[in-house]
């Protein structure tokens, strides 16, 4: 299993209404492509797309708000967990798509592999984690997403996935077509 | 001799501007701001643990359509230019900043501040940063100044705080 398809199964469970932060590169490349538009797609701002969605969540606390990254961004904003896990906003989630590279630069490796993400989150004060392997599975399992789209609770999602061997085009908005898109939305 | 800026004076114009939040990393200049900040129920105030953090956060509440301002000694001016230029400048998001401007004068307790003392307006500059520096005077109109630049311009303004100016 690859990100993209992990992007892709989401998608059927969103209603629409959520709000999405994508960490730059790929992962924001994918869910441009795949997911309804417009987002908060991040170009640069590498390890902040969840300080950023969690500023989202306060500022719209009607709405779900779903980071998704990739495991290099996330590790560089590693101690935003702990802030998040501070604040405990019931309407933040964070997908973690974890394929153990910094794919969009060539799939250079990170220190992802070392880690285990439950103990590491859960020690960081979020009492919600779920950490699974599809590198070796084919289907994705039919309720990984129920829980994480629809429980009003602060989560934290972690799949680990093959590396993804197609890269798409860049986002053909500016990033300010992008922020006044998302703000028109 | 001028007496410095009452923390709730300060925090409560703030308010009225429209802040509704604030984030960042702690400085002594800022002491008794932090003490009204924690107290305050006008503005949410969230720690950080890094200053690029607070940049996200605050940058994520706008796109949320909200505002918040950042707090942080000079020293954090070098950890925030990827969030600063690869985000709040490149989405063109409002950002007001608060600098405590330590390191101004020779101080061998604290020579961790010298060279950022001496290169800060240098930084803000190069960073095409506007920025004013807090007054005890006027600084009601000093700060109608940066807001409307900021708000006119959709970027980031700072506003850099000499000892004792906003905290004892």
């Amino acid at each position: 299993m690859k990100g993209a398809e992990v992007i892709q199964k989401l998608d059927e469970y969103l209603t629409g209404k959520e709000l999405i932060v994508s960490s730059n590169g790929n992962v924001s490349r994918q869910v441009y492509t795949l997911l309804p538009q417009p987002q908060v797609y991040l170009r640069g701002s590498m390890g902040l797309p969840v300080s950023i969605g969690l500023g989202l969540a306060l500022s719209q606390p009607k709405k779900k708000v779903i980071v998704i990254t990739g495991d290099g961004n996330f590790l560089m904003g590693l101690s935003s967990i702990a802030t998040v896990g501070s604040v405990q906003p019931p309407n933040l989630r964070i997908l973690v798509i974890d394929n153990e590279t910094y794919a969009t630069t060539g799939c250079q490796e990170t220190v992802s592999s070392a880690l285990n993400y439950v103990e590491m989150v859960k020690g960081m004060g979020i009492k919600s984690v779920v950490s699974i392997d599809l590198t070796k599975e084919k289907e994705i399992p039919s309720d990984l997403f129920d829980k994480f789209v629809i429980k009003e609770e602060l989560q934290v999602l972690h799949i680990r996935v093959e590396i993804d061997d197609i890269n798409l085009e860049n986002i053909p908005w500016h990033p300010i077509e992008i922020k006044e898109n998302f703000l028109n939305r | 001799m001028m007496v410095m800026i009452a923390p709730e004076h300060f925090l409560s114009f703030l308010s009225d501007q429209g802040f509704s939040l604030a984030s960042g990393v702690p400085c002594s200049y800022f002491k008794d701001t932090f003490t009204s900040l924690e107290e305050s129920t006008e503005i949410y105030y969230i720690p950080s643990t890094r200053e690029d953090e607070a940049v996200g956060i605050i940058c994520g509440y706008f796109l949320g359509g909200q505002v918040g301002f950042l707090i942080l000694q000079n020293s954090g001016l070098a950890t925030i230019g990827d969030a600063l230029t690869s985000l709040a400048q490149l989405y063109k998001i409002p950002l007001l900043m608060f600098v405590s401007y330590r390191g101004l004068e020779p101080d061998a307790d604290f020579p961790e501040h010298l060279v950022m003392g001496d290169v800060t307006e240098d930084v803000l500059s190069a960073y095409q940063i506007p920025y004013w520096i807090l007054e005890e005077e006027n600084w009601k109109s000093i700060l109608h100044q940066a807001i409307s630049v900021m708000n006119d311009s959709s970027l980031p303004v700072c506003v850099l705080v000499k000892k004792g100016v906003l905290s004892q």
